[in-house]
């Protein structure tokens, strides 16, 4: 469903992606793993094309061509087409959290405005937070915000979900409620690419994992696999020092 | 020493002629000036080739001179400007315009840089959430990023207000109709320039604390997302309730603790 051939992206000389390849299916949870500076933020916004790659091809939604020859429709449809949840939310901050949802629905998706606030119902409703839908970001937890986040993410019905490290600058003790509503997306059947520190989420809730250091993918496979029995030195250093500090 | 009050109410009188002139001067700059303020710190935001030069040459040519030396060159060079173009017309026209015209670009070097700074503080990540909704970048910053950025912009352009009602006051000097200058013609006749300058100061103290009224209540209409903003900044405006927190001092328990941790 969606391929990504030798995606290659630099900043200022200095080579961040150094040539990834992956491939999701319909239906993947995918878990990216891998230390911080590896490139895994670079990665997903390379390929929502909210940063220009140097090089790479994708094949997408229609779309199958070499990053530097998008135009602006293809950026359009690749944009149309993916969901993004943030790791600092990133919500409207002058938009209530229904509006929140209703927005894309309605500028981008030409969407009547009554249907589009049963659909962002329904997704605040999925997340658990319908009795919240007229509060403001500023007043709602950080949970609470990047479930809205995930909900505006959803109400779109993407191809592909990205989350990157959607519970990184979340309180330790809202992680869970966010955790709980990817999870229950993952049993849904959502397609989702998740870059992630939570290990138990990467190896019970994933269906692949990715573990990429310096640029590289490393190493991929079944979580089970990855945890229980990594084929790299790299891999197996990095896991034992994350376990090491849980 | 002792006030012709009798001459303070004739002035009043007079002088509130002035009244709508001054508040048009200021409406005319605001209007025009607020969008070509946004334009043009979206062309210093955006680095816009060429432009961005012209427009930071601009802002920095108002800033670096004082706004009487603007008013005496619009005033000097326009009306033979205008002679060569539509011939004796030019002088006379209404020398208001020329009070629109210095005011409002005046303000506009002034608005672009408050509107520069207030779009500099919405966080790019609203933009990209934006676009990851599916908005084309002109969408987003329409219905996400300008009205944040005007928002935060509120206490700057209340500022710029209170400035521009106040130096509107020189109009005179372009032979402008306004409150100053009635209530200078009228001193000018009578010798009671004390009574009169008292009367011009307080009709722009109350037309000044007019404004302030409205821009609170749209800040704090407009402000209603923002949590902080009603908690701990709700700025009392309102004179006649000066109220200072009472300040409970509880004196012995203060000094009952003070020696607890002496001892710690
Ligand atoms: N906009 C940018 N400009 C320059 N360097 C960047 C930029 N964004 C990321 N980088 C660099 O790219 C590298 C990878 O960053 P990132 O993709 O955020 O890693 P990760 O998400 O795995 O922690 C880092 O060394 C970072 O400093
Ligand atoms: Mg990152």
């Amino acid at each position: 469903m969606l391929t990504i051939e030798g995606l290659k992206k630099g900043y200022e000389g200095n080579e961040i992606l150094k040539g990834i390849s992956i491939d999701v299916n319909k239906g993947d949870v995918i878990s990216i793993i891998g230390p911080s500076g590896s490139g895994k933020t670079t990665l997903l916004r390379t390929i929502t094309t909210l940063e220009a790659a140097d090089g790479g091809h994708i094949t997408f939604a229609g779309v199958d061509k070499d990053f530097e020859k998008l135009n602006g429709k293809d950026i359009n449809t690749i944009r149309r087409n993916v969901g993004f949840v943030f790791q600092n939310y990133n919500l409207f901050n002058n938009k209530t959290a229904l509006q929140n949802i209703t927005e894309g629905l309605i500028v981008a998706r030409k969407v009547k405005k009554s249907e589009a606030e049963k659909i962002a119902l329904d997704a605040l409703e999925r997340v658990g937070l319908s009795d919240r839908k007229n509060h403001y970001p500023s007043q709602l937890s950080g949970g609470q915000q990047q479930r809205v986040g995930i909900a505006r993410a959803i109400a779109l019905n993407p191809e592909v979900i990205f989350f990157d490290e959607p519970t990184s600058a979340l309180d330790p003790e809202l992680v869970g409620e966010v955790l709980k509503v990817m999870q229950d997306l993952a049993n849904s059947g959502t397609t989702m690419v998740v870059v992630t520190h939570q290990m138990s989420f990467a190896r019970d809730v994933s269906n692949r994992v990715i573990f990429m250091a310096d640029g590289h993918i490393v190493e991929q496979g079944d979580p089970k696999k990855i945890f229980e029995n990594p084929s790299e030195e790299r891999t197996k250093k990095f896991l034992t020092d994350i376990l090491a500090n849980v | 020493m002792s006030l012709n009050t009798d001459f303070m109410v004739k002035v009043a009188q007079t002088a509130i002629q002035g009244v709508p002139v001054t508040l048009q001067i200021v409406l005319v700059a605001l209007l025009i000036s607020l969008p070509i303020g946004v334009l043009f710190a979206l062309i210093r935001i955006y680095r816009i080739k060429g432009l961005e030069l012209i427009v930071k040459f601009y802002v920095s040519l108002v800033r670096g001179t004082p706004i009487i030396a603007q008013i005496l060159i619009v005033y000097s060079a326009f009306p033979s400007l205008l002679n060569m173009m539509i011939g004796k017309a030019a002088f006379s026209i209404n020398p208001i315009y020329y009070a629109y015209i210095v005011f409002t670009l005046n303000s506009i070097a002034t608005l672009t840089e408050v509107f520069r700074s207030a779009l500099q503080t919405v966080d790019k990540g609203q933009m990209e959430a934006g676009l990851m909704v599916g908005m084309q970048p002109r969408q987003a910053f329409w219905r996400i990023i300008l009205p944040q950025a005007l928002i935060s912009a509120l206490p700057n352009i209340a500022n710029a207000t209170l400035y521009l009602i106040k130096n509107s006051s020189l109009a005179f000097i372009m032979s402008v109709k306004d409150i100053t200058a009635i209530a200078k013609t009228e001193a000018a006749f009578n010798y009671n320039f004390l009574e009169a300058y008292l009367v011009v100061w307080v009709y722009y103290l109350i037309i000044c604390y007019g404004a302030e009224i409205i821009f609170n209540l749209l800040e704090r209409y407009f402000s209603k997302y923002r949590r902080s903003a009603k908690r701990t900044t709700g700025f009392n405006w309102n004179p006649f309730s000066i109220k200072q927190p009472k300040l409970v001092v509880k004196t012995d328990l203060a000094e009952s603790e003070r020696t607890n941790n002496a001892h710690n």
